[in-house]
């Protein structure tokens, strides 16, 4: 066996499982969607003038763009102090951010169910306090699943930007300071620029993350406050809709896609070391 | 001796930690209330909620199901993500630069779309069973982290070493087993950590693959909050966060925890 | 404007351990003063101190009439080449070397113009727009040199700034940095591990060792008068063969060694400095010889390095390597005498040792 024909007999097995199972049946997902006697743009056509189906993408980018933003701001900051923090404390502070990464979607999500509900913390104690008089409701809104979601995506930011402060070498902060720059200068003019690429990385996650999620939204938001993983779960399982499910995964794909490509072309050109 | 932390950013951090822990705490509190609802601080405590969990059949079982996914998918897309790692390290020229993109689509395509299209093309199409539906899905959405944690290791692993084996008279496969292999141990290790953790909290896919019978962990948790508001979830949710601590014993043991950072 | 650097008493501490012991050193206005070690001899850590990367726990740093110990790093005025180069990935060379002059708000246009002549000075006019990213090694090193010069610094140091590039190079560019240097006319400290490297540019050279100065002189004296043995270890004296004064002999003090031995040492020629010492020489300072004065051996493995032929050989106190003139090849297993060489000898104090 020649080495090429080596190399494609050990990768085939591997290429067959994703092409198989998940090459075909997304791109059959895709292609039921332009099948309508109508015309292929016709779910497209019909999903974009449904005020229902156009309010539920809205409120999923919105959603997903808060938590990014909010995420980014608490995670640089945060991850800014753990990279600062002496070695024993650090290596205690990145195990508590890693708990809660490793710890499922539903428990984390459930947590914030106990924490907002009738009877949780947070109306137990503001009715202590004789703040209010009878229980907020605060589940089922956007509210409820938007804290879910940042609580679920800032570990995330944290480790991925403690990795890029982390990989910005201490000489370079030096050599600033060596050259006269004061240490709000050297942030400013050598740690942020070098770290953009990887704010934009995190943000990525984070962002593609909340807007496909799924069991948040689901547990937090319910039927009220559906997003665009519970509205296609209720298309597809529950109204038995699936061209309608097909669309709405389209959707979701190509803004994933387009997001993903947009920023990564970004983060490249942004990029130093690359040049 | 190094410059100092802003207090005021000292204490930012504090409460965003406060914020990433204190939920986990009010589940482990939830979990030991005698309160039939759930409720934090507890009143009295109880353990009632953890013989609750082993009382509802579906729990074990389901406990049961997920395991053996996240080991068998694993152990499967290991088993096919490890040759593929190889070639891409191995032979790098002989291969297409985007064969690496490939095998990241699991991550890149949203979840909640990819299990809808395989239960589509699988549950429906094929009438595939659902364990192995779930298995194949499981392995699927690992095997990013096969390929790609275990690819890292063989990429700074120098392959004069196993050229040396086989110069010494070492048979090719036999040298993949012996002199390749114990020296991406740590890759294989991370891979497996990282893809077990994904397959046993796995939802998005799952939840369009199980069925009548045959269901997952997280997917059982769902279903049974849609009926019941007690604390026996918080007792699961509970043994779950011993399953993190496990994994985390693991890492410890065997990579170290700087390992977490990277 | 050319001043000096002082360093008086300096204690530092890594954590609980201590790297520099009341450490004092001064170099003088316009001198280039070499900090020479392996690692982990406080080199480095010593540089750190003056760049104020580090504080020392006691002692003071002080340039010209000012006093460091306490200022921070970024009110030093030091130019510092890295090991690394540091650059900055995200600036072009112009960016990289107008950096300092940014930080003292210099305007636009004459920074610009200042890091250019810097640059042009240094030989890479053609380049200003480039990313370091898509530089050679050489032509890194050069920027972090325009960058470190362009701010006129009272004060240059590098660290370790040519370990990175291939030998040829290597000697081109200390050359480069010692003309720069010498130029300017700006006080200097240089840290390396490279012995050649640091004779060939410093007025004068400090070799350090677990945290203290060993010797600090020229190098002309650091490489034929080592002031102690591991002075004279670190720059090539291979032999080093304890000896005791047991008495006089006519005008020379007799000395015995280990197995026994004696030689007696001309009082015209050698000072024995204690009553225990050590001989201490390069190969070539032994000369093999068949006349009856000398360290009694037995010839070894003779291999021949061009200028002469080299012997390992056998004395009652050991192992030594001595050299052996080209004309006259003595085979293995030949009883000789070593002839200690009096300018390439050394006889240091055994307590040196």
């Amino acid at each position: 066996m020649s080495p090429r024909q080596r190399a494609w007999v050990l990768s085939a097995p591997a290429l067959l499982l994703v092409i198989v199972f998940l090459g075909l049946p997304v791109l059959s997902t895709l292609a039921t969607t332009f099948g309508d006697p109508k015309g292929p743009f016709h779910q497209y056509a019909a999903f974009f003038d449904s005020k229902l189906r156009m309010r539920v993408l809205w409120r999923t980018l919105e959603v997903a763009l808060v938590t990014t933003a909010v995420s980014l701001f608490v995670g640089f900051v945060t991850a800014w102090v753990v990279s600062k923090a002496p070695a024993r404390i650090k290596s205690l502070l990145i195990i508590a951010a890693v708990f809660p990464l490793l710890t499922g979607v539903v428990v984390r999500s459930f947590a914030w169910l106990v924490i907002l509900g009738k009877n949780g913390i947070v109306n137990e104690t503001l009715l202590r306090l004789h703040l209010i008089s009878e229980p907020l409701n605060m589940l089922y809104t956007q509210f409820s699943v938007t804290i879910a979601m940042i609580y679920l995506f800032v570990p995330l930011m944290i480790l991925t930007l403690v990795g890029v402060l982390e990989g910005i070498p201490q000489d370079l902060t030096d050599a600033a300071a060596s050259l006269g720059a004061k240490p709000a200068a050297a942030f400013r003019q050598v740690v942020l620029p070098m770290a953009v690429p990887g704010l934009i990385v995190g943000s990525v996650l984070v962002f593609t993350g909340s807007f496909t999620s799924y069991a948040t939204p689901q547990l937090l938001g319910g039927e009220r406050q559906m997003m665009m993983g519970t509205f296609l779960y209720q298309r597809a399982m529950v109204t038995f809709d699936w061209v309608g499910a097909s669309t709405i995964a389209a959707v979701m794909v190509v803004v994933t896609l387009v997001t993903v490509l947009i920023m990564s072309k970004l983060a490249q050109r942004l990029n130093p070391v690359a040049g | 001796m190094k410059t100092k932390t802003h207090p005021l950013l000292i204490a930012f951090a504090a409460l965003v930690f406060a914020f990433l822990i204190g939920p986990l705490i009010i589940i482990i509190g939830a979990s030991l209330s005698d309160s039939s609802f759930l409720t934090f601080p507890p009143r009295g405590l109880t353990l009632h909620w953890y013989e609750n969990v082993f009382a509802i059949s579906a729990f074990p079982r389901t406990m049961w199901t997920s395991f053996q996914l996240a080991v068998g998918g694993t152990a499967l897309s290991m088993c096919i993500g490890i040759p593929a790692a190889y070639a891409m390290a191995r032979y790098r020229i002989q291969l297409p630069r985007f064969l690496g993109n490939i095998y990241v689509l699991p991550i890149l395509i949203p979840e909640i779309v990819l299990g809808f299209s395989l239960m589509k093309s699988m549950a429906i199409g094929m009438d595939m069973p659902i364990m192995a539906s779930l298995m194949i899905g499981h392995a699927l959405i690992v095997l990013p982290y096969c390929v790609r944690v275990v690819g890292a290791s063989l990429n700074s692993f120098d392959f004069s070493i196993e050229e040396a084996a086989i110069s010494l008279g070492c048979p090719r496969w036999k040298a993949f087993f012996t002199v390749v292999l114990p020296n991406v141990r740590a890759g294989i290790i991370a891979g497996f950590i990282l893809a077990f953790i994904t397959s046993i909290n796995d939802v998005s896919v799952s939840i369009f693959l199980t069925g009548p019978g045959v269901s997952t962990l997280p997917i059982q948790i769902l279903a049974h909050m849609e009926q019941f508001f007690d604390p026996t979830i918080a007792s699961v949710s509970v043994l779950l966060m011993f399953v993190t601590v496990a994994v985390m014993a693991v890492v410890e043991r065997t990579l170290g925890l700087t390992f977490l950072t990277k | 404007m050319t001043v000096s650097l002082s360093l008086e008493q300096i204690t530092a501490h890594y954590g609980a351990t201590k790297v520099l012991e009341d450490l004092s050193l001064h170099v003088g206005e316009g001198e280039l003063v070499s900090l020479l070690g392996s690692s982990g001899c406080g080199k480095t850590t010593t540089l750190r101190l003056v760049a104020g990367f580090l504080e020392p726990t006691s002692g003071a740093i002080k340039l010209g009439e000012r006093d460091l110990t306490r200022l921070p790093a970024h009110a030093r005025d030091i130019g510092l080449v890295f090991q690394t180069y540091a650059l900055f990935p995200h600036l072009t060379v112009r960016d990289n070397v107008a950096f300092g002059l940014k930080q003292r708000k210099v305007a636009t246009a004459e920074r610009n113009r200042r890091a250019d002549d810097m640059i042009e000075r240094v030989g890479l006019g053609h380049l200003a727009d480039r990313y370091p990213a898509n530089l050679s090694g050489g032509q890194r090193q050069r920027v972090a040199l325009a960058r470190a010069l362009v701010i006129e610094p009272p004060l240059l140091m590098f660290d370790e700034p040519l370990s990175n590039l291939d030998a040829k190079l290597r000697v081109d560019m200390r050359v480069e940095i010692r003309r720069l240097q010498q130029a300017n006319g700006t006080t200097a400290l240089y840290v390396t591990h490279d012995q050649e490297e640091a004779f060939s540019i410093s007025d004068r050279v400090a070799i350090m060792n677990a945290g203290q100065i060993m010797q600090l002189d020229t190098p002309e004296v650091l490489y034929s008068r080592p002031a102690n043995a591991f002075v004279a270890d670190f720059v090539g004296f291979e032999n080093m063969i304890p000896m005791r004064a047991i008495g006089e002999a006519g005008d020379a003090v007799r000395a015995e060694m280990a197995g026994g031995a004696t030689l007696d040492f001309p009082k015209s020629q050698f000072t024995v400095p204690s009553q225990d010492f050590v001989l201490a020489t390069r190969p070539e300072g032994l000369a093999v010889s068949t006349t009856d004065w000398g360290i009694p051996a037995t010839l070894g493995l003779r291999t021949y390095l061009g200028r002469a032929y080299q012997y390992q050989c056998t004395t009652p106190a050991g192992e030594v390597k001595a050299n052996g003139p080209l004309s006259a090849p003595y085979d293995e297993g030949l009883h000789v005498n070593l002839i200690p060489l009096p300018e390439q000898c050394c006889l240091l104090p055994a307590a040196s040792a």
